[in-house]
């Protein structure tokens, strides 16, 4: 998977100006997002005309932040890109899109990153990474998700996720080993953070949409009540299967290290203890004690190997049992539906 | 060729270059009184002597540019000097360094220095004196290091050198060849001298030998004496590669001029005493061989001709057995010698020969002699890797075949490795005959050649064909050696001798027990054809030589070779049980690792013989599990012995791939290498494509073949999907039919004219096997059909099915019998009205896939509690595990509850069907 688009430091020298005229630095900076249509609809185009399959699309996303919520005005898709054009250059392509955007009265200030999703697996080392330089470099920056399966079953799906500041300062240590995750005390549900989201429409818009709604006909609901569920579901938990068999490896892989490493300190303790013995009776003897050896250098502690990206897949399994917890009370709740229908009906 | 003779031909080459120098001189100078008389415009250079003469001149430039102070002159010549000496190395290396040579690099060095001092001197001097100069010294510095002690010595007395140098200039100005006896350089070079006469003149000589017959006698004589003189002075070793030069010469003259060869062969032997005889018989052998001579003088001039005529026997000799014997062992010394010429001992081994057939001097030494002559026909290539050439061959195996004749003829021939030299019984002739000599080792290695020859041999040629027909005398000599072996060998023989045959025998197909077997169709043949279907069938010549030899034998490796031919033999010729069997029975898989490449080799082509026996036979599981190992290395090629694999040729050395090529099946015995893999691909085909559809959700399920799963993720790699052209795509588009249960297109797949004439038609009985497969096509298409679509269906009639597949209903009820009894198939039969009632209690992919991630968290939280074993320590351990103890007791009871819940499910459905069919 490809990094997402890269957060520009020029930007960030201003929006901190703005946000220091602003108020004064919160807990979390943003409370809320208020998303223009225009964002998602341009989104959602951009899925459709390039992102197909278990394809991911990025893109950038500008607004400006307004007291404690952020304001996401406009986007720009962020092309992709093969292993052949080496030579494009994504910092010059963002820097071209923002100075021109600019130069046609957008708001040109950079405030995050859009990416879509397949079946909900978003949880990876990548977004994590990228979002944590987002927000080093821009502390309000967001990184919205969009679901483009389940918006074609009905819901749009669109949401918000910010990394909370634990996860941050970990990310900044960049100590990954269990010793530091524990701790930090992060378990994979305090990872990010889910901010919400209003969409808002100008009034014009608005007026138009109900316009439009009284003239167009009902026909377009249908899939919001499809009945048929088994092969998302299937999908879903094929993806979590191949999610637990990473964990069950990399839970092995860990087990291992903790078996090394308690032999290790018997091994060091009987060491110490025959030492020591030995010394006693050197005294006794009344030769001197044996010099001390560095025990470090003679026990070196196997490399622990680094728990982030369990703490991530553990995250990506909670958030695919989310969704086929959500999916599937939605289908039950269907299915009772039509079973009253039918019985209504007969 | 030896350096003697290089530098030679060296000469003459610069000679042509520099004629127009040194003729005069030479001619003037250096020619002794007899020889100028009758070559007067002979150009006569010795390379002794012209190489000094060229260093002497190039001493001279120097020494003249030293005057004049010319640096790069000096400098020029110097190299030009360094090079010539070069050159001029094998002589020095015979002479020791010249004199002159090592007074001239002291003298330049002195020189150097002296002016190196001189530094107004030098700043006279211009840039390129100057940069000459300084190269020069250090070169020289470099140089004559190499000949500090000459140059130390020379040193010491600077006068007696300089006068052993003018001497030395004068020597070889002045003929002086008369005094061979002078000691010093002078003497030495002119005996070097003398050789390169020697050769100069020979064609010369014979050239004027017509006109000029008299004159023979003479020079005759001289050359004599000065062949002495050659002989008595020079090293061993020197008269060695003298020798050696004669004779790779006198090989292109064997054609034409055999009695010389024949007579200079023995010089080898006893120049010395030749030359005493030769003087008696000389004249009259001279006169015809030189008149030969004139013959082919002019394919080579100038090549050190051995004008020696020595005869076999001196003239008048009385030849008998003893004289003979004695000749025999003379020619044998030489044998392995370096620098003995082969082809003129073979040559002089049959002339031998003809000598004692001519004197009747009885047959055991005629045995003895062709004994010989095979064994230096083999030796003549002296290379183990190389191959004889068919000719050579050829000869020996008619050598062979005359050697059997006089054993056949003559009963008291006893011949024998274990007999003593000494011991040997060649000339009584009523005693029996006592011979040392294996014959069973000259036919073995006869037999050897044979597979070496093919397989060097370009198996598309129209030579491979001839050279296998030799097969059948290869075959003939065997048989003959056998029937001799049977009579009068020991067991060990006997067994060896049987193995060869066996050899010969096992990879034939009988077509004549073949067709005998398909009903007497050889009668209508010609009476040839009768005649060889008289023989006895291969079948029962395998079965007596091969159970001959595993009760006899006491080497392990022949039997081991015995039981694999039989094995293949049988597989050959579709018995099946007999084979597996005698493979089963030879517990032969146990051990082979621990056998010889060879041998492994066999061993590899006997499982595959049996793998494609079996599935002619239709047992396609048998027939997958042989030829499971040798397809899955893909490496089939090389493990049959059938060629290298390219890849390989980065890790092998050359050494290493000639010992592979050795190892090599001749291509006459090869199986074909894509009737092997397609037979391997269909049958993996036939027991897969079932088992997948069978086990389409089991998340454990088994490969049974990789080979045939890389083919089909090849083919489904395939972007655009054309008919299929090679035998891997057919039976990947077969497969691909077949998963859908429809056989007919996986049966015109398979079975087509494409495929007829790759793979099909090899078989004998073509028409059985296709009918054999589309049985199997039908009965596997049926089952799977029934795994992949009994999800869809309620019940399904089984006239139906057998309408579908085209089998007989009974065939289609014991299929779907087996199926249900084996639990692979949840339904039950419907026996009134013919029909299979599905029973719909395999789960849904869903419920699969659910069932498989809750295996799967089962795992997960197994290693986990691990982990939490382990951070507990001692203290939480006993409580700990008590409560793991619980946890798997819990765990347990789960999965006694999904055992549960499916039981209750088919409870359910099974209630469920029930009262539907009680409804009904």
């Amino acid at each position: 998977m490809c990094f997402g688009p890269f957060p520009l430091h020029q930007t960030m020298a201003s929006r901190k100006e703005s946000a220091a005229s602003g108020s004064s630095p919160l807990e979390t900076p943003v409370k809320q997002i208020q998303i223009d249509g225009l964002v998602v609809l341009k989104i959602i185009k951009h899925y459709q005309e390039e992102g197909q399959g278990s394809e991911v699309v990025q893109g950038v996303l500008l607004g400006l932040v307004v007291e404690d919520s952020l304001e996401i005005t406009n986007c720009f898709p962020f092309p992709q890109h093969t292993e052949d054009d080496v030579d494009f250059d994504e910092v010059q392509y963002q820097m071209e899109m923002m100075r021109s955007l600019r130069h046609v009265n957008i708001d040109h200030l950079h405030v995050g990153w859009y990416q879509s999703t397949h079946y909900g697996s978003f949880v990876s080392r990548a977004l994590l990474d990228s979002q944590f330089s987002y927000q080093h470099a821009i502390e309000e920056s967001v990184v919205l998700i969009y679901d483009p399966i389940k918006t074609a079953q009905g819901s749009l799906c669109l949401k918000a996720y910010r990394l909370t500041p634990k996860l941050m300062e970990i990310c900044k240590e960049k100590d990954f080993s269990p010793e530091g995750l524990k701790k930090a005390c992060i378990g994979f549900e305090i990872m990010f953070e889910e901010v919400p989201i209003v969409i808002k429409n100008s009034h014009l818009i608005n007026v138009l949409l109900l316009d439009l709604q009284e003239k167009s006909t009902v026909a377009d609901k249908h899939e919001l009540l499809n009945l048929s569920s088994s092969n998302h579901l299937e999908k879903s938990l094929q993806l979590l299967m191949d999610r637990v068999d990473d964990m069950n490896q990399d839970i092995g892989k860990y087990n291992t290290y903790c078996r090394n490493l308690s032999k290790q300190q018997q091994q060091k303790q009987q060491y110490l203890q025959r030492r020591q013995q030995e010394n006693t009776q050197r005294q006794s003897r009344g030769e001197p004690p044996l010099p001390e050896e560095d025990i470090s250098k003679m026990f070196k502690p196997p490399q622990a190997p680094p728990r982030m990206d369990t703490l991530l897949i553990a995250g990506q399994v909670n958030n695919y049992c989310q969704n086929i917890k959500e999916f599937t009370s939605q289908n039950l709740g269907k299915l009772f539906m039509a079973e009253a229908l039918q019985g209504h009906s007969s | 060729m030896s350096r003697f003779f290089a530098t030679g031909s060296d000469s003459e080459s610069e000679e042509s270059s520099s004629a127009d120098e040194i003729t005069p001189k030479a001619t003037g100078t250096t020619f002794n009184k007899n020889k100028e008389a009758f070559t007067p415009n002979l150009i006569l250079c010795c390379p002794l002597r012209f190489r000094f003469e060229e260093l002497t001149n190039i001493i001279k430039t120097i020494r003249n540019a030293m005057k004049i102070r010319d640096m790069s002159k000096c400098l020029e010549e110097f190299e030009q000097l360094y090079r010539a000496f070069l050159k001029s190395k094998t002589i020095v290396d015979k002479e020791g360094v010249p004199q002159f040579y090592i007074r001239l690099l002291a003298d330049l060095e002195d020189y150097l220095n002296q002016l190196w001092e001189d530094k107004e001197g030098k700043k006279k001097m211009n840039k390129n004196n100057a940069k000459a100069l300084s190269t020069l010294r250090q070169k020289i510095r470099k140089y004559n290091k190499d000949f500090e002690t000459e140059i130390a010595s020379y040193k010491e007395n600077p006068e007696q050198s300089a006068e052993e140098e003018e001497k030395d200039d004068i020597g070889s100005a002045s003929s002086k060849s008369d005094d061979d006896d002078d000691e010093g350089i002078t003497a030495k070079s002119l005996m070097k001298k003398k050789p390169q006469e020697e050769e100069k003149k020979a064609p010369e000589a014979s050239k004027f030998l017509k006109g000029a017959a008299d004159e023979e006698s003479e020079s005759d004589d001289d050359e004599d004496s000065e062949d002495w003189g050659s002989d008595s002075v020079d090293s061993g070793g020197e008269s060695e590669d003298n020798e050696g030069a004669a004779a790779s010469l006198a090989v292109v003259f064997l054609k034409k001029a055999q009695d010389g060869d024949k007579q200079h062969e023995p010089k080898k032997d006893g120049r010395r005493k030749r030359h005493k005889k030769i003087e008696q018989v000389e004249e009259e052998v001279d006169e015809d061989g030189e008149a030969e001579e004139g013959g082919w003088e002019k394919v080579k001039g100038g090549v050190p001709l051995v004008k020696e005529k020595p005869k076999m026997f001196a003239k008048g000799t009385e030849i008998n057995s003893a004289v003979v014997i004695k000749k025999l062992t003379e020619i044998l010394q030489a044998r392995g010698k370096k620098g003995t010429d082969r082809a003129a001992q073979i040559e002089l081994l049959h002339a031998l020969s003809g000598i004692s057939n001519e004197n009747n001097l009885g047959q055991g030494i005629l045995v003895k002699i062709k004994f010989n002559i095979i064994a230096s026909l083999y030796d003549y290539n002296t290379n183990l890797a190389a191959f004889m050439k068919p000719e050579m061959w050829k000869k020996c195996l008619e050598c062979i075949d005359e050697l059997l004749d006089i054993l056949f003829e003559n009963n008291n021939i006893f011949i024998g490795e274990n007999i003593a030299e000494d011991s040997e019984n060649l000339a009584i002739s009523d005693q029996p005959f006592r011979v040392r000599g294996c014959i069973l080792t000259l036919v073995e290695r006869m037999d050897e050649e044979f597979t070496k020859i093919m397989q060097n041999t370009d198996p598309h040629s129209q030579e491979y064909v001839d050279n296998l027909k030799d097969e059948g005398r290869v075959c003939g000599i065997i048989d003959r050696l056998l029937q001799y072996l049977e009579s009068k060998g020991s067991t060990e023989e006997v067994c060896r001798i049987y193995l060869r045959r066996i050899m010969h025998t096992y990879y034939k197909f009988d077509y004549k027990a073949h067709r005998r077997s398909l009903g007497l169709q050889g009668e209508t043949k010609s009476e040839q054809d009768q005649e060889e279907s008289e023989g006895e069938d291969s079948a029962i010549i395998m079965d007596r030589l091969c159970k001959f030899i595993y009760a006899k034998d006491r080497t392990d490796r022949i039997r081991t070779c015995a039981i694999l031919c039989h094995i293949y033999h049988h597989a050959l010729h579709s018995r099946w049980y007999q084979a597996r069997d005698l493979m089963l029975m030879s517990h032969l898989q146990d051990n082979i690792q621990h056998a010889d490449p060879p041998v492994q080799i066999l061993y590899n082509r006997t499982m595959v013989q049996l793998g494609i026996c079996a599935f002619r036979q239709g047992m396609i599981k048998d027939a997958h599990n042989a030829l499971l190992d040798i397809q899955s290395s893909g490496r089939a090629k090389e493990l049959l012995g059938q060629g290298l694999l390219m890849r390989n040729m980065q890790e092998r050395n050359a050494e290493q791939e000639k010992i592979e090529k050795r190892r090599q099946v001749p291509f006459h015995m090869h199986i074909n290498l894509e009737l092997l893999e397609c037979v391997y691909l269909v049958s993996a085909m036939l027991l897969e494509i079932p088992y997948m559809a069978a086990h389409e959700f089991d998340a454990r399920r088994r490969m049974i073949s990789k080979q045939f799963h890389h083919q089909l993720r090849v083919g489904e790699r395939q972007p655009l999907l054309g008919p299929p052209e090679s035998m891997r795509e057919h039976v990947v588009a077969a497969s691909k039919a077949m998963k859908m249960g429809d056989w007919r297109t996986c049966h015109s797949f398979i079975i087509n004219e494409k495929m007829n004439s790759k793979v099909w038609d090899l078989f004998p009985e073509t028409q059985c096997v296709r009918e054999m497969l589309v049985r199997k096509i039908q009965e596997e298409s049926l089952r799977t059909y029934l795994f992949t679509y009994s999800s869809v269906y309620d019940s399904i009639s089984m006239e139906t099915l057998s309408e579908m597949f085209e089998l007989e209903l009974p065939t289609v009820h014991s299929i779907i019998s087996k199926m249900i009894i084996n639990e692979e198939l949840m339904a039950s039969l419907d026996q009134p009205t013919q029909t299979v009632v599905m029973h719909r209690t395999e789960p849904t992919s869903l419920q699969n896939m659910a069932l498989q991630l809750a295996e799967k968290l089962g795992g997960l939280v197994e290693n986990n509690e691990r982990v939490f074993d382990l951070k507990q320590g001692v203290y939480g351990g006993y409580f700990n595990r008590d409560q793991k103890g619980g946890y798997q007791q819990k765990q347990n009871y789960q999965r006694d509850q999904k055992g549960g819940y499916q039981q209750k499910q088919n409870y359910q459905r099974g209630g469920y069907r029930n009262q539907n069919q009680s409804s009904y």
